[in-house]
């Protein structure tokens, strides 16, 4: 019997678990959602936008929405769990810690690029994004972006409810945490935009891509290990 | 206890150290020719930079051994290393605008080196602050202990993305080959803050291991 096929199988039904209560609620996304919409309408009118703006600031605006948007979403992850004391009883049962974070760190991900996807169109709309398919590679950057907030997020989250400073812990750990995966998600989503310069090349990855999305992907993977190899010292009681 | 003397003797000795490192820095080493003055900033600058970089190495250390042995002393000896990077990072943080301002001809550049010092400084200050505002105790050891890991593997990360970020801002002076007085000047200055730094771990775990005690026994006598 080996370890590894039942970790996961763990984790399926941990995250199935979240889903479907997500599903039945919807207590996350669509506050998400709807907090980028206001974040973007904020922007507007913190800055004038239109035109240029969409190259010059554009990005920055997309990702510091996010990233607000998924503290919120972060902050709620083992909000859940504290009803009926239903932590304990996860950890009661016999689960691997290890799947327990895998599992509410792959919800995250699911949930963050729900809210990317979703919201995409709003940003479009606002920044007269010009449709086109050079915006494939977005989805990219997105899930790596996902996976690079949800890697330190899941594991501080479980934190932030035994802080006297309850949901002001998370994003204090998290923003300067973050700041790596924040500035390759910014510059490779920056290169991405301009493809829709008019004239400009249609290429559909370009060549300074890569490093901006080695460097999340680098981000994402060291966290999740890390993490994932840290979660149990932050659950165990 | 021993340590007492020992911590009288560092200080004697950092005492001495502080006054020939300011008279070399002063005195001793030769002006130098673009910048002036205004470099002599960077003998205690470079000096306190690497004491942060030690202590961010000292939390490191002491988290991992932490979660390794579950002793308190080593929770104590992160904690006191968290403090003593904040101080100097503070430190560097204030040195550096001042040698900026006439060198640059603003305080503030979003320059590599010194947006990676900044980053650091706010996660640390996020450490202190998961200690500080944590219920006393094993459970937020365990958390801070965490968090000192993650935030020292992070280190490397944030200053190859910052270095990537502002690639064409990398303003700080290149390694040059220095005055044989100026490589005098910058090793003592080293040790200098080699003995301030340890003295001032010395005298914070004294600290803290007589508040452990303290507690300990007024939670006995409450018994």
């Amino acid at each position: 019997m080996s370890a590894v096929p039942s970790t996961w199988a763990h984790t399926r039904i941990l995250l199935r678990k979240d889903l479907v209560a997500e599903w039945r609620t919807k207590e996350r996304l669509s506050p998400m959602v709807f907090f980028v919409l206001l974040v973007l309408l904020v922007f507007n009118f913190g800055f004038e936008l239109g035109g240029a703006a969409l190259w010059e600031i554009g990005p920055g605006v997309l990702w510091t929405s996010f990233v607000f948007a998924s503290l919120f979403g972060l902050q709620r992850t083992f909000a859940a769990e504290g009803a009926n004391d239903c932590l304990d009883g996860l950890l009661a049962a016999p689960v691997e810690r290890g799947a327990l974070y895998l599992a509410k760190m792959l919800g995250n991900v699911l949930f963050l690029l729900g809210v990317e996807l979703l919201t995409l169109p709003m940003f479009g709309l606002f920044f007269n994004l010009t449709p086109g398919l050079y915006l494939l590679p977005l989805f990219v950057v997105f899930l790596l972006g996902s996976a690079s907030v949800a890697s330190i997020g899941t594991l501080f989250a479980a934190m932030a409810g035994h802080s006297r400073l309850r949901e002001f812990l998370l994003p204090l750990l998290v923003l300067p945490m973050l700041i790596p995966a924040l500035i390759s998600c910014v510059a490779a989503t920056g290169v991405i935009l301009e493809g829709g310069i008019p004239g400009r090349g249609t290429e559909l990855w370009p060549a300074e891509l890569t490093v901006h999305v080695g460097m999340l992907g680098l981000f994402a993977v060291v966290f999740t290990t890390l993490a994932w190899m840290l979660f149990d010292f932050v659950i165990e009681e | 206890m021993i340590s007492l003397p020992m911590s009288r003797i560092l200080s004697i000795v950092v005492t001495l150290a502080m006054l020939v490192a300011v008279c070399a820095v002063f005195l001793y080493a030769p002006t130098e020719r673009q910048m002036g003055d205004v470099q002599r900033i960077f003998y205690f600058h470079v000096s306190a930079a690497l004491s942060a970089a030690t202590a961010y190495f000292l939390v490191f250390l002491g988290s991992v051994q932490y979660l390794r042995t579950r002793a308190d002393r080593w929770d104590r000896f992160a904690k006191v290393s968290a403090e003593l990077g904040i101080a100097f990072s503070a430190f560097v943080l204030f040195s550096g605008p001042l040698w900026a301002r006439p060198i640059w001809g603003v305080f503030w550049r979003w320059e590599p080196r010194l947006t990676t010092m900044l980053i650091t400084f706010t996660i640390y200050v996020a450490y202190l602050m998961v200690r500080s505002y944590g219920e006393p105790g094993e459970r937020t050891q365990r958390f801070a202990a965490v968090v000192g890991i993650v935030a020292f593997v992070n280190v490397p990360l944030v200053h190859y993305s910052i270095n990537m970020w502002a690639a064409d801002q990398q303003l700080h002076p290149p390694k040059v080959e220095l005055d044989p007085a100026m490589l005098y000047t910058k090793l003592i200055c080293y040790f200098t803050f080699a003995c301030l730094f340890t003295l001032l771990m010395r005298l914070r775990l004294q600290q803290e291991r007589q508040a452990a005690r303290l507690e300990a026994l007024s939670r006995r006598t409450q018994q």
